[in-house]
């Protein structure tokens, strides 16, 4: 009787202890809540494979220059619809000291590329399979864009849906400024 | 032009002969082992865009004759092992196989050993049987009953 008190308790300290570990490692609502709000935050973590070349591209690797980050699928219209104005606007700032990267999330490799080649896409962009950036970012869907200052901070405005020539310009403007 | 005509002709019989697989790999059942991820429903289940490209993806496969491994294969390469419906029967995912098991291994055991605890078993903390009854205790005992 012993043994079953010992192997039930141990069962019960083992849920507990996973509770713990689930709470504790839960994401926050990501830094687009707060870039919503005005708030200019550490942009997280993006280290990911590349789609357009062999190797891997991080976001670290960029500080000192202003990023835009777009979050993209193949199989998005808005995203379709915003591509063009996007490979144009990141044409124009890339003499600038702009970077663009794209992030093509829940998408098969294949679709990914067919998208670049048939957009034109011109700027780097990486695959985030299982749109693991997702939490950390506080991306809901796609397209969404965000602005990295030079000292890799998100500042405001963050574009939910589709993004205007106007749009990007501010936000690069912006984070150029900041 | 005749040998020409006669080698189109060939080329068009040939084609379709060359692109029909021994064994193709059954869709349906491939869309019911795979998920999409962004629903994460089985593809068979899913008419969400991502699924929707998935499937023509798998579609594609099975018209290079690829085997149903190769196809699960070539999705768990790109999007791991959370692509499949079902857990793997090794590494890591065994341990989602086994756990059942284990769990109801467990629980028979604990029910065995209860069971037989309750028929088999005295713990010795039950109150000690009660002293006899001494023999003056026991008239009593006796001159009472005697009453009714």
């Amino acid at each position: 009787m012993r043994i079953l008190r010992t192997v039930t308790a141990a069962g019960v300290l083992a849920l507990l202890g996973l509770l713990v570990w689930s709470v504790v490692h839960r994401h926050g609502p990501g830094v687009a809540v707060a870039v919503d709000k005005g708030e200019t935050v550490l942009a997280p973590k993006l280290d990911l494979p590349r789609l357009d070349a062999p190797g891997r591209l991080s976001l670290a690797s960029l500080r000192g220059k202003v990023v835009v980050v777009n979050f993209w699928q193949s199989s998005c219209l808005p995203c379709k619809q915003e591509a063009k104005v996007l490979a144009s606007a990141a044409s124009y700032w890339q003499t600038r000291g702009v970077v663009f990267v794209g992030v093509d999330s829940l998408d098969l490799k294949s679709t990914g590329r067919a998208y670049m080649k048939r957009y034109a896409v011109n700027y780097p962009n990486v695959r985030d399979a299982l749109g693991s950036t997702y939490p950390n970012w506080g991306v809901t869907g796609t397209p969404e864009t965000f602005f990295i200052d030079r000292r890799g901070r998100v500042v405001p405005p963050h574009i939910i849906s589709k993004a205007s020539r106007q749009n990007l310009d501010e936000g690069i403007r912006r984070a150029l400024r900041s | 032009m005749r040998l020409l005509a006669a080698a189109v002709a060939a080329l068009a019989l040939a084609g379709p002969a060359a692109a029909a697989c021994l064994h193709p790999a059954s869709q349906s059942k491939l869309e019911s082992e795979l998920v999409c991820l962004q629903c994460h429903e089985t593809l068979d289940e899913s008419s969400s865009a991502f699924a929707t490209q998935m499937k023509a993806d798998v579609a594609r496969q099975i018209a290079l004759c690829r085997s149903e491994q190769q196809i699960l294969d070539s999705m768990v390469a790109q999007f791991g092992p959370t692509v499949l419906s079902t857990p793997q029967t090794h590494g890591f995912d065994l341990i989602a196989w086994l756990l059942p098991i284990g769990g109801v291994l467990l629980g028979a055991a604990a029910l065995a050993a209860g069971a037989w605890y309750w028929s088999h078993g005295r713990d010795p903390r039950d109150p000690p049987a009660p002293p006899a009854l001494t023999p003056e205790d026991e008239l009593l005992v006796d001159e009472e009953l005697a009453r009714f």
